[in-house]
Parts: C-alpha cells; structure tokens; sequence
C-alpha cells in the first residue's frame, strides 16, 4: 500500500511535466505559425530576421547597416540610391548646385509626418543642422562639413557647406539623414521622440521590445502611395542556426546573413530559398608600411598579395559567395575602375622568389595578423597559405571591441584583416585610410603622388577629373599595395515562399521593394 | 529575525558600493567605447570630440564621483548604444529573465523531486541506475547544443512548439526545458545522495517501527530534513539564472538580461553593465536573505543572531 502511494505520487508529477512540456499538437501547431501577438488573418504581415537589433529609433545615433536597414522603412531622405547606385527624389523634387558650397533643394509639399505634422524646410535645418553640431552623436563625424542650412521658403532649402564638398548628395542619401519632425522634438524633448518615435516613410512605429522585434505598421498618409504591407515586423536572432530553423518552418520570411554550410539546407527545402548580390564590404589586409617593419619592403607586400589564393578562399570558406578584386572601389561606387574589379593574382613561386629577393629565408620573415573573431576562419587559411611560402605567421584573433580599440589605437603589427563597407558610395571613403593624416602611425603609407590626388579629388567637384583620379589612386595602390584585397562579399539571404524578395547592394531592407507572391 | 533581517539588509549598503566601485574600474580598463561608436573612416580628431562629449576626458575619480551621486539617486547615465537611460532599460529585460528562470526552475524541481526520492528509494536498482545515467547526460549536455536539437525535432520536425522568441506559454517550452535539464540532473542527484543518508537515520527507522505508511516517512520525515542543500543549490541557480543564461538566450533570441549584459560588455556600453551588475547584485543579495528564510521554515532550529 505505502508503495503504491509512492508510485502514485511519482506517476502523477511525471504526467504533469509530459503534459506541461508537450501540451497537444494541434494547439501547438498553430503556435508555431502565428506571430506573438494575433493579427487579422487577411492582414499582410512581412517578418525579417536580422543577427541583430537596431540601436535606436534616433537615426543619427546608430551606426549599423541593420539599424539602417530597418529604419529606412519609417525615415524618408531629401533622395536615395536607386539598384543602380543613382540618385532619385524622395522628399526633394529636385536639387541644383548654386556654387562650390551651396547646394538648393526644392521640397514636396504633399508629405506629412506620422503624427500629422507637414514636413517642411524647418524640418530639414533641424535634422542637418543636429546632425552637424551635436558631436555626441555617432553620425556627427560624417556630417560636420555641412555649415549652414538656410530656409528660403516652406518649401526651399540651401544646404552650405564649409567648402566644395563633392559627396553631399551621397551624405543626404545615407544612415542619419534621415528627416526627424522638428516641432514635435522641439516640444517632446527627444526622451518624448525615442517613446513614440514618427518619421515621413511608409511605415509607421507599433512597438519595440529590445533584442526581440520592432514592429511598424502601414502609414496610410504616405505620400508614395499605399504601402504594401499591412505590418512589418524586424526580429533580432542572433544565432544563425535559429534564423534559418525560423525560415524553415515559416516563422520569418526572409533571414540575413546565411552561414554558407545552411545554404544548401535552404535552397533544398520546399519551400525557402537564396537570393545572393554582392556588397559595398571588401574584406582585405591593410599592411605597414612603417620603416623597419617586415612590409615596409614592397616586395614582401607583393609576395603576401600573390601567395594568398583568393578564389579559393571565396569557394570554399565563403561558400562561392565573393568576387575576387584588386579594388576596394566595388562597382556602384563613385570613382570604380573596372579594370581591377574580378581580378586577381595568386603565384606561390612567385612569390617564394620575391621573399627570397627581400632577403628573407624560410621562416624569417614573421607577419603578425590581427583579425575580429567573424573572420576568424579567413584569416587561418591566409595565415597558412602565407606559411606555405615561407612567412611566419602570428595570429591575434580578437573581439570586436578590442579590435576596433587596437584599430583606433594604431597597435597592431604589421598586418590586420578587415571587411570595410562603403555607404557613402565613394571612393574617398576607402582612401582616406592612405591619406598621411590618418595613415600617421598606422598604415605609414606615403606616397606624394597618391596624397596629391587623394586632397585634390576630396574638393573636386568636377565629377570627370574626379573619377580619373581615384582611378589613378586605384592604379597605383593595386601596385605597391598598401593593402591586399580579398574579395567583395556577397550577401546571403533566405527567402520563404510568401515572398518575392531581390537584394540591392546597399543592404537595405525598403519594404516597398518586397513583393507579396 | 527582524533584527537578523535589518542586519543583512543594511550590510547590503557597504556590499553594493564596493561592487559598484569595481565594476566602474573594470568597465574603464577594459576598453575604450569611443572606438566602437565612431564610424571606420573617423580621424583621431573626432575621437576626441566624442571623448569629450562623453565626458570620458575627465579624470577616473571624477567620473566616479559624478556617477556613484547619480546613482544613489537611481540615475546610472545613458546607455551610448541606445542613447537612454541604463537602469530602465535593463529593468524591462528582468520580466523576461525571470520568467525563463521561473520556468525553469519549476520545471527541474517537478522532474528532479521525484526521479530524486524515487531514486534513492530504489538504490541499486535498474530504476536507480537509470536515473543516476540520465542525470549524467543531462548535466553533461551543453546548453548551446541541446536548445539546437530541441528547436530541430520539436520546431523543425514536428512543428510543436515555436523556434524562437518571447510569447506565449508555447515560445517558453523549449528554453525552459534547455535550462531545466542540467538544473534538473543536478538536483536529482544531491536528492538523490541526501535521502540516501537520511534514508539510514535512527530517527527514520523510528517513524517506521510507529507504523507509518512509507509515503510519510518518506515525504514527511525524510525529504523535509533533505531539502536543506537543495533549497541551496537552487537559490545560487536561480539568482545565476536572471543574469547569466546568455548562451539559451542567444539561441532561442529571448530578450533577457543575459544577451542586454553581454551585448553591453561587448559594447563598452559602461552606464548599462553597471546598472546591470547593480541590479544583479540586489537580486542576489535578497536571494540570499530569502533562502536564509527558508532554512528557518524547514528546520526550525535554526536560529539567526
């Protein structure tokens, strides 16, 4: 009998975790395929998973291609980049150089922002001039050239600039210029704007739980038209594995950032499929060229750059998604020059011979190569080919954060592996690196010739000459490499049946340009 | 015991300053958050400005003065990743974390108290020997992998239970169940070795001799002299489980405190680890006082000066 108490009791608290921990099928399946909070059946509901979540509902204070990525959908720009890297109107009409310094911009005047208030030129002073003067701001640093922004009307606005600034247009179309509702600001105080955030675009802000989701839903004033989409939901799954299980089984309808051993999981489902497009992000070794420092001497440089396969290292760790290059200027960037784009140069013996010529025997030559931790599997296999031709290789592999501190603090040895992204479309963006200013203490890169053409094209606003003197900086840079490009990343996505989705290469996520199937 | 409580209470004062004191000196050493916030293309000039703005130009001594009267009055600085104030926004993570830490919890004692007793009650047995090799692979099962193979056969595969995410009771099944295991394995085996100790007490051969029906001695007089070392063990969980299940949280994306933490120390986001950690640290101290408690309810005999 007491047995059988005991027995009893055990029984019934193992029922009771089988029935908590299974519940019943049909129930669950349900679960499985509904959002957390119930929406109408009919309603047009897009969910992207992205690894993370944005930062802020502030555009000016962020500094990720995700935050960017989903924010574009509630911020609408003076102008934007079209799939083929062209300017188009968003909230100008049209724009024209006045002089050097001044740019005029005429406005819609058919725009409203989420709360009701008319976007005017008040507006666009507020956000440039924020962006410009407030130097807590993480966008601060890629605005401070705008001077003044004049109001000529309600619907007219100059922007000046502290002199010829030749990439305004590619500012104003970029992360933090966003336009920001100034009486609303100026009454809430921007503690009141960040709880209940309201721009120009398509969407408008539901709620944010941070980590999770950001949710936004149809503004049906938008001045484009009806959006799309009835609601737009962002997650953050930071785990890559669970994004693509998300895809799999339908909870998401489109996943970034693919691992390249899930791509073949993806593209074999039924459902789910890859959509690839390559990125304004070239990962590459930046090398010394302090004196004394082993890549000071140009042939070591060259025999780094010709012992590393490039090619097979987009085939294999990168999954196929890459394109080899001599230039960090992509295609879709101002200043391009096709003829090092697809290009590569790979010749162990060759480069054996020009470590031998450097004076160097087996193992003598010691490289050091610091690298973030996301590119912690390209930098071993660059190591060990490296190895092969006789360097020594020691490898730093370090956090985020401490990489960027070692970066910013100029510390690393003599090489470190990095994958640059270019928003603002424009080769002075790669090169301001090899500019002697900045390269001071870090790359050390000198070279009169490079400096002469680097300041001249910062002030040029001849778009021509400018273009023929990155493509010279380009030429000489792909010689005597300072830094030795990799390859130009492709983005990996996945995509549920739900969903027509074609990536741009600025890898933003505009709602407006996902087709519902 | 009002007294003993008035005591621990006010020691917490001495505790949390000195916690505070070092977390401040490990968040600066550590790294700089300048770095992390200007964009690639930024000069050494623009370092500065932000440096500046930040006010983390001002001498060590300076910024902790300015930052223990702050919080004092409860204002740990603005977070520099989200650009709002630290202390509420890691005290919206804490429903999620101790929601999954609840969860948890509950679950790993509904498994582990009776596989615990049944196990010591069977010693020696194919039953015993059973749950003593589970126990094992439960507790040397890592969290990151068992989440993954949850999420595979019961979301993937059978389409019970969402992937990831906070929701309903559906999206707390699988993390729950990720954290109750180890939790679960290791509670079942010191119930297990507790009982069997007690199990050959005089005072239990007693309650037999009295007649008793094995349901009491058992559950009455054994299990409650047992239950000291688990109430333990599951308060030290418990408090580590609000701050520090980074790794189910990642994996199953619950935006708990866990993932706010170590984003912030991956961050340099200074005002957010130090809200958190202060925060933890109350959350600990209180466990502590209410397992202290809990001792006293369990056997009252024990007396606190």
């Amino acid at each position: 009998m007491r047995k059988w108490h005991l027995k009893g009791l055990t029984a019934v608290l193992v029922m009771m975790l089988l029935i908590t921990a299974c519940g019943t099928k049909e129930n669950n399946t349900a679960a499985v395929n509904e959002p957390v909070e119930e929406t109408p059946t009919e309603a047009k509901v897009l969910t992207i998973a992205n690894p993370a979540d944005i930062q802020s509902f502030d555009f000016q204070n962020n500094n990720t291609t995700i935050s960017e990525s989903v924010l574009v959908n509630m911020y609408d720009y003076l102008l934007r980049n079209d799939a083929d890297m062209n300017k188009v109107p968003v909230l100008a009409k049209s724009w024209k150089q006045v002089d050097e310094t001044t740019w005029r911009f005429l406005l819609r005047d058919d725009v409203k922002f989420h709360n009701g208030d008319a976007f005017t030129a008040a507006d666009v002073k507020f956000t440039l001039e924020r962006l410009s003067t407030d130097t807590s701001l993480k966008q601060n640093s890629l605005y401070k050239q705008i001077k003044a922004v004049n109001v000529i009307d309600d619907y007219t606005v100059d922007i000046v600039t502290d002199g010829p600034d030749p990439i305004l247009l590619n500012r104003l179309s970029r992360m933090g210029s966003g336009m920001l509702p100034s009486k609303y600001i100026e009454a809430e105080g921007i503690e009141g704007f960040l709880a209940a955030p309201v721009g120009t675009g398509p969407y408008k802000f539901e709620k944010w739980t941070k980590d999770d989701r950001v949710e936004l839903i149809r503004n049906d004033d938008y001045f484009g038209g009806a959006p799309k989409w009835d609601k737009l939901v962002f997650r953050a799954i930071p785990e890559a594995s669970t994004r693509v299980s998300e895809l799999l089984t339908g909870g998401v309808d489109i996943i970034a950032d693919v691992p390249s051993t899930d791509v073949e999981r993806i593209e074999t489902a039924d459902t789910t499929s890859i959509v690839k497009t390559p990125v304004q992000r070239v990962l590459q070794l930046v090398l010394r060229s302090t004196e004394g420092a082993v890549t000071a001497d140009p042939k070591v440089r060259e025999a780094i750059d010709l012992a590393i396969d490039k090619q097979a290292i987009v085939d294999s760790i990168a999954g196929g998604s890459g394109i080899v290059t001599r230039t960090s200027v992509t295609p879709g960037n101002f200043g391009a020059d096709p003829s090092l784009y697809k290009q590569t140069l790979y010749d162990q013996d060759l480069a054996k011979t020009l470590l031998t010529e450097a004076g160097y025997a087996q193992g003598e030559a010691v490289l050091s190569l610091s690298v973030q931790s996301q590119y912690k599997e390209y930098a071993e296999v660059v190591s060990a080919m490296l190895t092969q031709v006789g360097f020594t290789v020691n490898l730093d592999i370090l956090e985020a954060s401490a990489f960027s501190e070692k970066m910013s603090s100029k510390t690393f040895g003599e090489m470190f592996m990095i994958g640059i992204g270019n928003s603002l479309n424009d080769a002075s963006n790669n090169y301001n690196r090899f500019l002697l200013e900045r390269a001071a203490g870090e790359t050390d890169y000198n070279n009169p010739e490079v400096e002469t053409l680097l300041q001249a094209a910062l002030v040029n606003m001849d778009p021509e000459e400018r273009t023929t003197q990155y493509q010279q900086v380009q030429q000489i840079l792909a010689e005597e490499r300072p830094a030795v490009y990799l390859f130009q990343v492709e983005a990996v996505y996945g995509v549920g049946a739900k969903v027509e989705f074609a990536p741009g290469k600025d890898e933003m996520f505009y709602a407006e340009q996902i087709n519902p199937k | 015991m009002g007294k003993y409580m008035m005591k621990s209470l006010l020691q917490m004062i001495p505790v949390l300053f000195f916690i505070s004191l070092i977390v401040f000196i490990l968040v600066r050493v550590t790294g700089d958050p300048v770095a992390l916030m200007l964009p690639e293309t930024a000069t050494e000039d623009d370092r500065q400005v932000l440096t500046v703005a930040l006010g983390l130009d001002k001498p060590l001594y300076t910024q902790y003065a300015i930052f223990i009267t702050s919080a004092i009055q409860g204002d740990f600085g603005n977070s520099f990743h989200y650009g709002q104030s630290a202390l509420p926004l890691v005290l919206e993570r804490l429903p999620a974390s101790f929601e999954l830490a609840a969860a948890a919890m509950v679950l790993a004692i509904v498994i582990a108290v009776p596989l615990g007793i049944w196990s010591a009650v069977k010693r020696n047995t194919f039953a015993d020997l059973l749950i003593s090799g589970v126990s094992v692979i439960g507790k040397a099962m890592p969290n990151f992998w068992m989440g993954i193979m949850l999420i595979l056969l019961f979301s993937v595969t059978l389409g019970y239970f969402p992937v990831s995410g906070r929701g309903g009771i559906t999206h707390l099944v699988l993390p729950a169940v990720t954290l109750a295991v180890g939790l679960a394995a290791q509670m079942t085996r010191l119930i297990r070795s507790n009982m069997l100790e007690i199990l050959n007490q005089d005072y239990i051969r007693t309650a037999r001799s009295k007649g008793l029906i094995e349901l009491i001695v058992v559950g009455k007089h054994a299990f409650r002299n047992g239950l000291i070392p688990v109430v333990t063990i599951m308060s030290l969980q418990f408090t580590s489980l609000i701050g520090g299940t980074l790794i189910t949280e990642t994996v199953f994306a619950w935006p708990g405190l866990g993932q706010l933490l170590v984003t912030s120390v991956n961050n340099h986001d200074m005002a957010i680890v130090q809200a958190a950690v202060f925060v933890i640290a109350i959350i600990v101290i209180l466990g502590n006082l209410l397992t202290d408690l809990v001792y006293r309810f369990l056997d009252p005999r024990i007396k606190y000066n």
